[in-house]
């Protein structure tokens, strides 16, 4: 109860900026974010770094799209799809996704042109992800991708993978992103819950106890919270109809690593998906 | 071949031995610049490798892998093997359950020549220096057996087989590993290049001169094998100073191990302080034997008549540990010898109620060998590309018969943790999210293994001193507690159950 307050504050900051739809370059995209992962860039694939915790994370994001596209009335279509990877960073889930045999391609943006390097580099590692057209990474933020003409250019899944949280105006953000996903496809996020225990483990234990992430990697007060995230899509004409949303808290068990927890939504990190209405073609 | 231009064009200012060299060095950069590139390259067709690549195959979210296998053996003579109903080979394996589920699984247990195969239902453990404290473990039929006696060739051939009725992989045999080395840097920074960059794969040079490079390497080479010295992970472990004597017995002709007899088929083994003596049934009359022994003993058990050897073998399950170490100090008539004791204090008694084995009657010939006998394990079983399994990664006393189920243990769990890997888009040749998994599945449990089969080595060693009556008080609460759980527990940790 004690949480609903503050929930309700970020709420109103989460709408406040959403009629103005200023979308001139990295209107989303706070210059300090991306300098703090201009640093950051060059630790992004040492396993024993501070992305440990998002490569370990990974599989799970795996297994939740597959329960978003299985959770279909329709049954999801064979063809391969194609992803879009907004806020890629070195490319942990864009490499994986374009690992994946269902795949066709995968299209990833990052501000951040020192991590597109870090991403690209990375990539020349694997001779699969150097298949023409299977992986491709644009130094660009998603307002500055021109809109698709057609729906065969949409997106069969859209990912903000640990994004909306370092995010000035999600809002504007989210609706930008909006006209990539294909009828009948997903945007899929994950992101942490404003809580208590967020605070303590986000910023407290893992920023200046242990360390675990360099100090400032958290913004504490851009964290969104599930039911904001359901309030908006919401409100939005033609998502998230007939089941067509759905959400996962996971929590990280030290010693095991993370786990799905039903209800983790509402003390930390959490998965969440909403379809765009329509069938697949 | 832009390479070869500079050289050419180079001959008429260049002697004939320079020339050579440089074209040499250009070819050696043609192979490195573009190698053959695997998922999985595995080195060391033995059982373990087989498996491992089977399991792989057999997976349907693996089936696509590109796999090759290099093996310095022929494999036409592991395909082609055949024996007579009448011999058996001395290298036999008690699979368990576990490994026979595996087995199973990917395919494999149908191609195993079941008639060469022999299940068996009970055990008998007994103390050497303590007579009366045996351990009796009992699986009587319709439950299952407690493991499958199989010779170690049978179900080699079965794996080829099964693999070879899959999509065909890559198989390099009579060749060895010539060196093992990671790729070359790249030659410019990413930003002006976007050109593979192999210089984390290890590219495995073979004595055939080809190259081929891997996003994974699997090691199942054995104790002093290429891949471990590759990867630079360390064992440790001692040398025992024992030997293992191995030979195919024969017993009484009108024995049987039929399921219908009362008795049912049964494991012996005995604890002498140089380290057990086991027999194991074969089908038919047949036996395994797998003896502990020290190098001088072993040496000893060699150079014996048959007659002789056989007596050995039965006054090891019989007589006291000094009477036997009197009969191995005669330098032969070891047979008369036990004769004479026999006659004085018989153990027909024993034998009928089957505590202890019948006397062996006959050995095949050529049958007897012996090896030495070592503990290594090491310090991980995985480094970035690379993956150690079975003898690569462990050395077993055979005290428990655990060294071939253990390696299966490994093929399975890298089998798993590279489905896993595969179906979450993973590099498969990563530690973080593949073969961490395989690493902390398998290690502790191994080492505790390797400990508790270690610890029974010296425990028994010991031949006077408090611990024996102790000990002896151990096996028997053991046996005493089964009604308890307690023995089926210590079944279990043995993968017997």
């Amino acid at each position: 109860m004690t949480l609903r307050p503050t929930a309700l504050r970020n709420l109103s900051l989460l709408l406040r900026h959403y009629p103005r739809r200023s979308y001139g370059s990295s209107t989303s995209v706070n210059p300090s974010e991306i300098s703090h992962f201009d640093k950051l860039a060059s630790s992004w694939w040492d396993p024993h770094g501070s992305s440990r915790l998002l490569h370990q994370m990974n599989p799970l994001r795996h297994d939740f799209i597959s329960s978003c596209l299985d959770s279909q009335p329709d049954p999801p279509s064979t063809a391969k799809r194609r992803y879009l990877d907004v806020g890629c960073g070195g490319g942990i889930f864009a490499e994986s996704a374009a690992r994946l045999p269902s795949t066709e391609s995968v299209v990833a943006l990052d501000p951040s042109s020192e991590v597109i390097t870090v991403a690209q580099e990375h990539a020349r590692k694997d001779p699969l992800l150097l298949q023409p057209g299977r992986l491709e990474y644009r130094n660009y933020s998603v307002e500055d991708l021109s809109h698709p003409q057609s729906p065969k250019d949409k997106f069969d899944v859209l990912t903000l993978f640990e994004v909306i949280e370092h995010i000035n105006k999600p809002g504007p953000f989210l609706h930008s992103c909006l006209p990539f996903v294909k009828p009948g496809g997903w945007l899929v996020l994950s992101t942490i819950a404003r809580t208590w225990t967020s605070w303590f483990t986000t910023k407290f234990i893992a920023e200046e106890v242990v360390r675990l992430v360099p100090r400032g990697t958290h913004d504490w007060e851009k964290y969104v919270n599930e039911e904001e995230l359901r309030r908006f899509f919401r409100g939005l004409e033609g998502w998230g109809s007939d089941g067509g949303v759905r959400c996962q808290g996971v929590v990280f068990v030290p010693g095991l690593g993370w786990r799905v927890v039903d209800g983790g939504e509402k003390l930390g990190n959490y998965f969440f998906g909403v379809r765009k209405d329509g069938g697949r073609s | 071949m832009a390479v070869g231009t500079p050289s050419r064009a180079l001959r008429p200012y260049t002697c004939s031995s320079c020339a050579r060299s440089l074209k040499l060095r250009s070819r050696k950069f043609a192979t490195a610049a573009s190698p053959d590139i695997y998922d999985v390259v595995c080195v060391g067709g033995g059982p373990t490798g087989l498996s491992l690549l089977t399991a792989l195959r057999s997976s349907k979210a693996t089936s696509h892998l590109r796999l090759a296998l290099v093996e310095s053996q022929d494999l036409d003579r592991a395909r082609k093997w055949d024996l007579p109903p009448d011999q058996y080979s001395n290298r036999a394996s008690s699979l368990t359950p576990s490994s026979q589920f595996f087995l199973s699984k990917i395919g494999a247990w149908p191609h195993v020549d079941t008639s060469r195969v022999q299940p068996y239902h009970h055990m008998r453990v007994w103390d050497g220096l303590s007579s009366t404290a045996r351990i009796a473990f009992d699986s009587p039929a319709p439950e299952p057996a407690i493991a499958h006696m199989t010779e170690n060739q049978n179900l080699t051939r079965a794996l080829l087989a099964r693999l070879e009725s899959l999509e065909p992989i890559t198989i390099f045999d009579k060749t060895s590993v010539a060196n093992i080395n990671l790729g070359s840097q790249p030659s410019s920074p990413a930003s002006e290049d976007t050109s593979l960059d192999l210089s984390s794969y290890p590219h495995v040079t073979l004595s055939s001169d080809h190259t081929v490079a891997t996003r994974l390497l699997v090691g199942a080479d054995g104790i002093n094998g290429p891949v471990r010295t590759f990867a630079g992970i360390r064992t440790r472990g001692w040398d025992y100073d024992r030997h293992g004597v191995v030979a195919t017995l024969r017993l009484p002709s009108d024995f049987s191990h039929d399921p219908g007899n009362s008795r049912g088929v049964t494991a012996y083994q005995r604890f002498l302080p140089t380290g057990p003596i086991a027999l194991l049934a074969l089908p038919g009359s047949y036996a395994s034997l797998v003896w502990t022994a020290t190098s001088t003993q072993a040496a000893k058990l060699k150079s014996l008549s048959t007659e002789d050897f056989l007596a050995m073998v039965n006054a090891a399950f019989r007589l006291s540990v000094v009477d036997l170490d009197y009969m191995f100090a005669l330098s032969s008539g070891q047979f008369d010898e036990l004769q004479w004791r026999e006659s004085v204090s018989s153990s027909t008694s024993k034998e009928a109620s089957g505590d202890i084995p019948q006397a062996v009657e006959g050995v095949q010939n050529n049958s007897i060998a012996s090896f030495p006998l070592r503990l290594r394990h090491a310090s991980s079983y995985t480094t970035h590309r690379t993956a150690l399994v079975g003898d690569a990664a462990h050395t077993i006393h055979p005290l428990a018969g655990q060294g071939l189920n253990m390696g299966l243990g490994d093929s399975r769990s890298l089998a798993s943790a590279i489905e896993y890997a595969v179906i979450h888009g993973a590099d498969i040749g990563n530690e973080m999210n593949c073969l961490d998994k395989y690493n902390s599945e398998m290690w502790m449990g191994n080492n505790r293994m390797l400990g508790a089969v270690d610890k029974l080595h010296w425990l028994y060693s010991v031949k006077n001193g408090p611990v024996i009556p102790l000990r002896g008080l151990g096996l028997r609460a053991v046996d005493a507690l089964g009604e308890w759980g307690v023995k089926r527990w210590v079944m279990r940790q043995a993968g017997a159950l």
